[in-house]
Protein backbone atom coordinates (compact mmCIF):
# COMPACT_ATOMS: atom_id res chain seq x y z
CA UNK A 1 0.00 0.00 0.00
CA UNK A 2 1.66 3.83 -0.73
CA UNK A 3 0.77 5.53 2.33
CA UNK A 4 1.71 9.03 0.48
CA UNK A 5 -0.80 8.41 -2.18
CA UNK A 6 -3.30 7.55 0.67
CA UNK A 7 -2.03 11.16 1.78
CA UNK A 8 -2.10 12.61 -0.95
CA UNK A 9 -5.62 11.39 -1.80
CA UNK A 10 -7.19 13.03 1.87
CA UNK A 11 -5.17 16.51 1.28
CA UNK A 12 -7.37 16.37 -2.19
CA UNK A 13 -10.18 15.34 -0.65
CA UNK A 14 -10.99 11.89 -2.46
CA UNK A 15 -13.65 9.72 -0.80
CA UNK A 16 -12.53 6.62 1.21
CA UNK A 17 -9.19 7.89 1.73
CA UNK A 18 -9.29 8.94 5.12
CA UNK A 19 -11.14 6.00 6.20
CA UNK A 20 -7.91 3.85 4.76
CA UNK A 21 -5.65 5.75 6.62
CA UNK A 22 -7.89 4.96 9.70
CA UNK A 23 -7.75 1.52 9.28
CA UNK A 24 -4.61 1.57 8.87
CA UNK A 25 -3.32 3.43 11.90
CA UNK A 26 -6.53 3.15 14.31
CA UNK A 27 -5.42 0.32 15.82
CA UNK A 28 -1.47 1.29 16.25
CA UNK A 29 -2.36 4.61 17.83
CA UNK A 30 -4.82 3.60 20.00
CA UNK A 31 -3.43 0.58 21.43
CA UNK A 32 0.19 3.28 22.08
CA UNK A 33 -2.29 5.63 23.73
CA UNK A 34 -3.82 2.77 25.94
CA UNK A 35 -0.30 1.09 27.15
CA UNK A 36 0.96 4.91 27.96
CA UNK A 37 -2.16 5.76 29.43
CA UNK A 38 -3.33 2.73 31.19
CA UNK A 39 -7.43 3.84 30.59
CA UNK A 40 -9.65 2.38 27.91
CA UNK A 41 -11.25 5.94 28.03
CA UNK A 42 -8.34 7.65 27.81
CA UNK A 43 -7.36 5.88 25.08
CA UNK A 44 -10.42 6.63 22.60
CA UNK A 45 -10.37 10.40 23.48
CA UNK A 46 -6.79 10.94 23.03
CA UNK A 47 -6.70 8.85 19.92
CA UNK A 48 -9.47 11.05 18.72
CA UNK A 49 -7.44 13.94 19.47
CA UNK A 50 -4.41 12.70 17.61
CA UNK A 51 -6.24 11.84 14.77
CA UNK A 52 -7.87 15.09 14.62
CA UNK A 53 -4.31 17.22 15.10
CA UNK A 54 -3.25 14.77 11.91
CA UNK A 55 -6.09 15.74 9.68
CA UNK A 56 -5.08 19.15 10.53
CA UNK A 57 -1.70 18.96 10.12
CA UNK A 58 -1.46 16.61 7.15
CA UNK A 59 -0.59 19.99 4.59
CA UNK A 60 2.29 20.57 6.63
CA UNK A 61 3.85 16.70 5.97
CA UNK A 62 6.96 16.60 4.06
CA UNK A 63 6.72 13.65 1.44
CA UNK A 64 10.16 13.15 1.46
CA UNK A 65 10.03 11.92 4.92
CA UNK A 66 8.80 8.28 6.69
CA UNK A 67 4.93 8.78 7.54
CA UNK A 68 4.54 6.30 10.02
CA UNK A 69 7.36 7.93 12.32
CA UNK A 70 6.18 11.44 11.76
CA UNK A 71 2.25 10.14 12.70
CA UNK A 72 3.78 8.35 15.64
CA UNK A 73 6.10 11.51 16.55
CA UNK A 74 2.94 13.58 16.59
CA UNK A 75 1.09 10.51 18.54
CA UNK A 76 3.96 10.59 21.19
CA UNK A 77 4.02 14.68 21.54
CA UNK A 78 0.54 14.44 22.16
CA UNK A 79 0.45 11.73 24.72
CA UNK A 80 3.14 12.95 26.42
CA UNK A 81 2.21 16.86 26.74
CA UNK A 82 -1.45 16.23 27.77
CA UNK A 83 0.82 13.80 30.39
CA UNK A 84 2.51 16.17 31.54
CA UNK A 85 -0.83 18.33 31.23
CA UNK A 86 -3.11 16.10 34.07
CA UNK A 87 -0.67 13.72 35.36
CA UNK A 88 -2.13 14.71 39.23
CA UNK A 89 -5.86 13.44 37.60
CA UNK A 90 -3.69 10.20 36.93
CA UNK A 91 -2.72 7.61 39.52
CA UNK A 92 -4.54 4.55 38.42
CA UNK A 93 -4.70 2.18 35.53
CA UNK A 94 -7.82 0.31 34.21
CA UNK A 95 -7.69 -3.17 35.45
CA UNK A 96 -5.24 -5.37 33.67
CA UNK A 97 -7.66 -7.34 31.50
CA UNK A 98 -6.36 -10.47 30.71
CA UNK A 99 -9.70 -11.15 28.71
CA UNK A 100 -8.34 -9.82 25.80
CA UNK A 101 -4.93 -11.91 25.68
CA UNK A 102 -4.84 -13.94 22.80
CA UNK A 103 -5.73 -17.91 23.75
CA UNK A 104 -2.23 -19.47 22.35
CA UNK A 105 -0.08 -17.20 24.37
CA UNK A 106 -1.15 -18.64 27.46
CA UNK A 107 0.36 -22.38 27.71
CA UNK A 108 -0.95 -23.96 30.69
CA UNK A 109 -3.01 -22.91 33.82
CA UNK A 110 -0.01 -22.79 36.59
CA UNK A 111 2.29 -21.12 33.84
CA UNK A 112 -0.70 -18.75 33.14
CA UNK A 113 -1.52 -18.10 36.52
CA UNK A 114 2.20 -17.12 37.15
CA UNK A 115 2.10 -15.11 34.10
CA UNK A 116 -1.05 -13.67 34.71
CA UNK A 117 0.13 -11.99 37.69
CA UNK A 118 3.58 -10.79 36.47
CA UNK A 119 1.56 -9.05 33.51
CA UNK A 120 -0.80 -7.39 36.08
CA UNK A 121 2.09 -5.96 38.09
CA UNK A 122 3.89 -4.75 34.94
CA UNK A 123 1.03 -3.12 33.56
CA UNK A 124 1.26 -1.01 36.82
CA UNK A 125 4.30 -0.61 37.35
CA UNK A 126 4.68 1.15 33.88
CA UNK A 127 2.46 3.80 35.77
CA UNK A 128 6.07 4.30 37.65
CA UNK A 129 8.51 5.18 35.03
CA UNK A 130 8.71 8.64 33.66
CA UNK A 131 6.35 9.24 30.77
CA UNK A 132 9.88 9.60 28.41
CA UNK A 133 10.94 5.86 29.62
CA UNK A 134 7.75 4.53 29.54
CA UNK A 135 7.34 5.94 25.81
CA UNK A 136 10.51 3.81 24.98
CA UNK A 137 9.52 0.77 26.46
CA UNK A 138 6.08 0.88 24.43
CA UNK A 139 7.47 1.95 21.27
CA UNK A 140 10.28 -1.01 21.82
CA UNK A 141 8.68 -4.03 24.02
CA UNK A 142 4.85 -3.23 23.18
CA UNK A 143 5.05 -1.83 19.46
CA UNK A 144 7.90 -3.40 18.13
CA UNK A 145 9.78 -0.46 16.46
CA UNK A 146 13.40 -0.73 15.96
CA UNK A 147 16.17 1.09 17.39
CA UNK A 148 16.65 3.38 14.46
CA UNK A 149 12.41 4.02 13.98
CA UNK A 150 12.45 5.09 17.76
CA UNK A 151 15.21 7.95 17.33
CA UNK A 152 13.39 9.05 14.49
CA UNK A 153 10.43 9.15 16.17
CA UNK A 154 11.47 10.56 19.32
CA UNK A 155 14.19 12.71 17.72
CA UNK A 156 17.10 11.43 19.86
CA UNK A 157 20.42 9.67 18.83
CA UNK A 158 20.66 6.33 18.53
CA UNK A 159 23.08 5.87 21.22
CA UNK A 160 20.57 7.65 23.26
CA UNK A 161 17.48 5.47 22.61
CA UNK A 162 19.42 1.90 23.52
CA UNK A 163 20.35 3.46 26.69
CA UNK A 164 16.69 5.10 27.34
CA UNK A 165 15.44 1.72 26.67
CA UNK A 166 17.91 -0.59 28.69
CA UNK A 167 17.62 1.96 31.81
CA UNK A 168 13.50 1.46 31.01
CA UNK A 169 13.78 -1.67 31.63
CA UNK A 170 16.11 -1.90 34.38
CA UNK A 171 13.55 0.48 36.24
CA UNK A 172 10.80 -1.64 35.19
CA UNK A 173 12.61 -4.67 36.37
CA UNK A 174 13.05 -2.92 39.63
CA UNK A 175 9.45 -2.34 39.83
CA UNK A 176 8.57 -5.86 39.42
CA UNK A 177 10.98 -6.70 42.13
CA UNK A 178 9.84 -4.49 44.74
CA UNK A 179 5.92 -5.55 43.82
CA UNK A 180 7.27 -8.95 44.44
CA UNK A 181 8.10 -7.70 47.61
CA UNK A 182 5.16 -6.42 49.02
CA UNK A 183 3.31 -9.22 48.15
CA UNK A 184 4.99 -12.51 49.41
CA UNK B 1 33.32 -5.13 35.51
CA UNK B 2 31.37 -3.73 37.64
CA UNK B 3 27.73 -4.10 38.46
CA UNK B 4 26.66 -0.44 36.63
CA UNK B 5 28.84 -1.41 33.65
CA UNK B 6 26.48 -5.01 33.62
CA UNK B 7 23.37 -2.80 33.69
CA UNK B 8 24.61 -0.51 31.27
CA UNK B 9 24.83 -3.56 28.71
CA UNK B 10 22.04 -5.70 29.58
CA UNK B 11 19.91 -5.06 26.65
CA UNK B 12 22.83 -5.18 24.13
CA UNK B 13 23.80 -8.77 25.79
CA UNK B 14 20.36 -9.83 25.98
CA UNK B 15 19.24 -8.62 22.19
CA UNK B 16 22.70 -10.20 21.00
CA UNK B 17 24.48 -6.91 20.27
CA UNK B 18 27.89 -7.88 22.21
CA UNK B 19 30.92 -9.21 20.62
CA UNK B 20 32.63 -13.01 21.63
CA UNK B 21 34.82 -10.67 24.35
CA UNK B 22 32.00 -8.84 25.67
CA UNK B 23 29.54 -11.65 25.96
CA UNK B 24 32.14 -13.81 28.06
CA UNK B 25 33.05 -10.49 30.46
CA UNK B 26 29.78 -10.49 31.17
CA UNK B 27 28.92 -14.19 31.47
CA UNK B 28 32.01 -14.15 34.26
CA UNK B 29 30.19 -11.37 36.08
CA UNK B 30 27.04 -13.24 36.13
CA UNK B 31 28.53 -16.13 37.65
CA UNK B 32 30.45 -13.80 40.29
CA UNK B 33 27.11 -11.52 41.39
CA UNK B 34 24.32 -13.03 42.50
CA UNK B 35 22.69 -9.67 42.17
CA UNK B 36 23.27 -9.19 38.49
CA UNK B 37 22.11 -12.50 38.30
CA UNK B 38 18.99 -11.46 39.95
CA UNK B 39 18.58 -8.46 37.93
CA UNK B 40 18.80 -10.25 34.31
CA UNK B 41 15.92 -13.20 35.56
CA UNK B 42 13.91 -10.35 36.67
CA UNK B 43 14.56 -8.58 33.27
CA UNK B 44 13.73 -11.40 31.26
CA UNK B 45 10.75 -11.93 33.28
CA UNK B 46 9.59 -8.48 32.38
CA UNK B 47 10.77 -8.94 28.23
CA UNK B 48 8.25 -12.25 28.55
CA UNK B 49 5.32 -10.38 30.21
CA UNK B 50 5.71 -7.49 28.05
CA UNK B 51 6.00 -9.81 25.00
CA UNK B 52 2.21 -10.88 25.87
CA UNK B 53 1.17 -8.06 26.26
CA UNK B 54 -2.58 -7.48 24.87
CA UNK B 55 -3.63 -5.48 21.67
CA UNK B 56 -6.69 -4.22 21.48
CA UNK B 57 -9.13 -3.51 18.69
CA UNK B 58 -10.85 0.00 18.75
CA UNK B 59 -14.43 -0.11 18.95
CA UNK B 60 -16.63 0.72 16.85
CA UNK B 61 -17.90 3.45 18.01
CA UNK B 62 -14.29 4.91 18.08
CA UNK B 63 -13.75 4.02 14.29
CA UNK B 64 -17.12 5.99 13.60
CA UNK B 65 -16.02 8.93 15.02
CA UNK B 66 -12.50 8.85 13.51
CA UNK B 67 -13.93 8.35 10.09
CA UNK B 68 -15.99 11.42 10.92
CA UNK B 69 -13.21 14.02 11.50
CA UNK B 70 -13.04 15.15 7.96
CA UNK B 71 -16.79 16.12 8.38
CA UNK B 72 -15.97 18.27 11.83
CA UNK B 73 -12.69 19.25 10.61
CA UNK B 74 -14.01 21.21 7.73
CA UNK B 75 -16.55 23.39 10.22
CA UNK B 76 -14.85 23.54 13.01
CA UNK B 77 -11.35 24.15 10.82
CA UNK B 78 -12.64 26.92 9.08
CA UNK B 79 -13.91 28.70 12.49
CA UNK B 80 -10.80 27.59 13.90
CA UNK B 81 -8.39 29.21 11.32
CA UNK B 82 -10.25 32.58 11.59
CA UNK B 83 -10.32 32.79 15.28
CA UNK B 84 -6.11 32.14 15.27
CA UNK B 85 -4.92 33.99 12.28
CA UNK B 86 -2.11 35.62 13.39
CA UNK B 87 -3.36 38.92 12.78
CA UNK B 88 -5.73 38.94 15.24
CA UNK B 89 -2.78 38.23 17.96
CA UNK B 90 -2.20 42.33 18.50
CA UNK B 91 -5.88 42.64 18.94
CA UNK B 92 -6.13 39.73 21.61
CA UNK B 93 -2.71 41.41 22.96
CA UNK B 94 -5.10 44.63 23.19
CA UNK B 95 -7.88 42.71 25.05
CA UNK B 96 -6.63 40.64 27.76
CA UNK B 97 -4.01 44.13 28.75
CA UNK B 98 -7.69 45.99 29.24
CA UNK B 99 -9.15 43.09 30.55
CA UNK B 100 -6.26 42.86 33.61
CA UNK B 101 -6.97 46.42 33.85
CA UNK B 102 -10.56 46.16 34.37
CA UNK B 103 -9.74 43.30 36.64
CA UNK B 104 -8.02 45.62 39.03
CA UNK B 105 -10.65 48.13 39.10
CA UNK B 106 -13.74 45.95 39.78
CA UNK B 107 -12.17 42.51 41.92
CA UNK B 108 -10.03 45.30 44.19
CA UNK B 109 -11.30 45.96 47.82
CA UNK B 110 -11.16 50.15 47.30
CA UNK B 111 -12.62 49.31 43.77
CA UNK B 112 -15.38 51.71 44.52
CA UNK B 113 -12.51 54.86 44.91
CA UNK B 114 -10.60 53.75 42.39
CA UNK B 115 -14.54 54.00 40.09
CA UNK B 116 -14.26 57.66 41.72
CA UNK B 117 -11.07 58.31 41.00
CA UNK B 118 -11.20 57.38 37.60
CA UNK B 119 -14.69 59.24 37.26
CA UNK B 120 -12.86 62.62 38.25
CA UNK B 121 -9.89 62.26 36.66
CA UNK B 122 -12.50 61.72 33.17
CA UNK B 123 -14.86 64.40 34.42
CA UNK B 124 -11.62 66.52 34.69
CA UNK B 125 -10.50 65.53 31.43
CA UNK B 126 -13.98 66.91 30.06
CA UNK B 127 -13.64 70.43 31.45
CA UNK B 128 -9.88 70.88 30.29
CA UNK B 129 -11.01 70.40 27.00
CA UNK B 130 -14.09 72.24 27.48
CA UNK B 131 -12.24 75.12 28.22
CA UNK B 132 -9.77 74.59 25.64
CA UNK B 133 -12.61 74.74 23.03
CA UNK B 134 -13.94 77.96 24.64
CA UNK B 135 -10.57 79.53 24.43
CA UNK B 136 -10.27 78.07 21.05
CA UNK B 137 -13.90 79.76 20.14
CA UNK B 138 -12.49 83.24 21.81
CA UNK B 139 -9.16 83.19 20.00
CA UNK B 140 -11.14 82.54 16.70
CA UNK B 141 -13.52 85.68 17.63
CA UNK B 142 -10.26 87.61 17.92
CA UNK B 143 -8.52 87.19 14.87
CA UNK B 144 -11.96 87.86 13.29
CA UNK B 145 -12.57 91.26 14.53
CA UNK B 146 -8.68 91.69 14.20
CA UNK B 147 -9.38 91.11 10.50
CA UNK B 148 -12.20 93.14 10.20
CA UNK B 149 -10.04 96.26 11.89
CA UNK B 150 -7.51 95.46 9.05
CA UNK B 151 -9.47 95.19 6.07
CA UNK B 152 -11.24 98.72 7.25
CA UNK B 153 -8.01 99.91 7.82
CA UNK B 154 -6.71 99.54 4.32
CA UNK B 155 -9.65 100.46 2.84
CA UNK B 156 -9.52 104.03 5.06
CA UNK B 157 -6.24 104.21 3.27
CA UNK B 158 -6.61 102.92 -0.10
CA UNK B 159 -3.44 104.10 -1.20
CA UNK B 160 -4.01 102.91 -5.01
CA UNK B 161 -6.78 105.70 -5.01
CA UNK B 162 -4.89 107.70 -4.00
CA UNK B 163 -2.05 107.50 -6.47
CA UNK B 164 -4.70 107.67 -9.27
CA UNK B 165 -5.61 111.29 -7.75
CA UNK B 166 -1.87 112.38 -7.82
CA UNK B 167 -1.69 111.36 -11.41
Amino acid sequence: MDLKAIVRECLEGRQGAWETLMNTYAKRVFNMAYQFSGSRQEAEDMTQEIFFKLYGSLAKFDFEKNFTAWLLTLAKNHLIDEYRRTKWERTQRDDFDERVLPQASIPGPEESLARKETRALIWEGLNRLSSEMRMAVILRDLQGRSYEEMAEILGLPLGTVKSRVNRARIALAEVLKEKKGELS
Amino acid sequence: MTCERFEELLSAYLEGELSGEGRLEMDGHLAACSSCAELLSLFRETQGALAGFPELEPGPALMARLYAIPEKRSFFGTVSDFVLRPSLQPVYAAFTVLFIALSFVFFHPQGRSIQKAIDRQIHLGYNQVEKLYAKAGSVTDELGSLKNTVVDSIKTLNPIKGQEDKK
